[in-house]
């Protein structure tokens, strides 16, 4: 049976990891608007997963400025899913 | 600031990991249904793709490969320029939506393409310039539908549709596909 993953428990980082399932790649600013968060708790959160290598980031351009870009990696990918899979169960367990 | 609950993870109740899940899949639905095409890039997909249909056919009828190099040009050119500017607008990259709508790599998208461009080349070595022109239309149009059926996929079910093929995939597939019609140029 799937484990819950103690880097994903908190909910700001499940929204954020289930986020980058839809996407190869999102710049900074369209995940802050998608989590409804501010830069300082997106950016904590991002690197508390990239030092799990749950998650990627990289400097880039959009529209002319520098930024930065923010992707799932094939580990967070499985991290997550095994994760949510524990998340159904304990719901089920009670239903 | 990051909630104690955040900083120190705990066993969710069932109540809250059935609201996580929803809001963390409300979020991502979000994200997915704001994505949309730039003003313009159906009908330049579509123009691009008959311009390289027509422009490969007339090669075949005429006799001049460089004609399948200009229409690849072309094709290469307006997705570069539509791929930048969806990036652009939505702030993200989408593998799936690169190659699946850009470069058809869809099954709908790609029958169509192959049925559109041998209908075109028969009709240019008959010399049918109508029907080069209509099968080359008719191919434009089927890849953009293909593209607007996939974009309706990707929002019902983003996770499954956004990544798609990996770069080097899709690059792999255009160098074939170039290589593939030049061999067949040399072949004529």
């Amino acid at each position: 049976m799937a484990e819950l993953d103690d880097h994903v428990v908190a909910p700001a980082r499940l929204k954020l990891m289930t986020v980058l399932t839809a996407v190869s790649e999102a710049e900074f600013a369209t995940v802050r608007a998608a989590l409804a968060v501010s830069d300082s708790v997106l950016s904590k959160h991002i690197t508390a997963l990239e030092e799990v290598d749950y998650v990627r980031r990289r400097k880039g351009l959009h529209r002319g400025r520098r930024t930065t870009w923010v992707s799932l990696t094939p580990r967070g990918r499985k991290a997550l899913s095994e994760h949510v899979a524990a998340l159904r169960a304990l719901i089920d367990g009670v239903d | 600031m990051l909630s104690s609950m955040e900083s120190t993870p705990r066993r969710p109740t069932a109540a809250e990991a059935a609201a996580a899940l929803r809001d963390a899949e409300a979020s991502r639905a979000g994200l997915a249904h704001a994505v949309a095409t730039p003003s313009g890039f159906f009908t330049s997909m579509s123009v691009a793709i008959a311009v390289q249909i027509a422009a490969t056919a007339a090669a075949f009828g005429v006799g001049a490969p460089w004609l399948v190099v200009a229409g690849v040009a072309v094709f290469g050119v307006v997705a570069g320029v539509q791929l930048a500017r969806f990036r652009r607008r939505n702030g993200v990259w989408l593998g799936g939506f690169a190659g699946r709508v850009v470069l058809g790599t869809g099954t709908a998208a790609s029958l169509s393409y192959a049925l559109a461009l041998a209908a075109a080349i028969w009709a240019a070595y008959g010399d049918r310039s109508a029907l080069v022109a209509l099968s080359s239309v008719a191919g434009g149009a089927a890849y953009a539908l293909a593209g607007r059926r996939w974009m309706r996929a990707y929002r019902d079910e983003p996770d499954v549709h956004g990544r798609g093929e990996s770069v080097a995939w899709l690059a792999l597939l255009a160098v074939v596909a170039v290589a593939g019609l030049v061999l067949l140029l040399l072949d004529a």
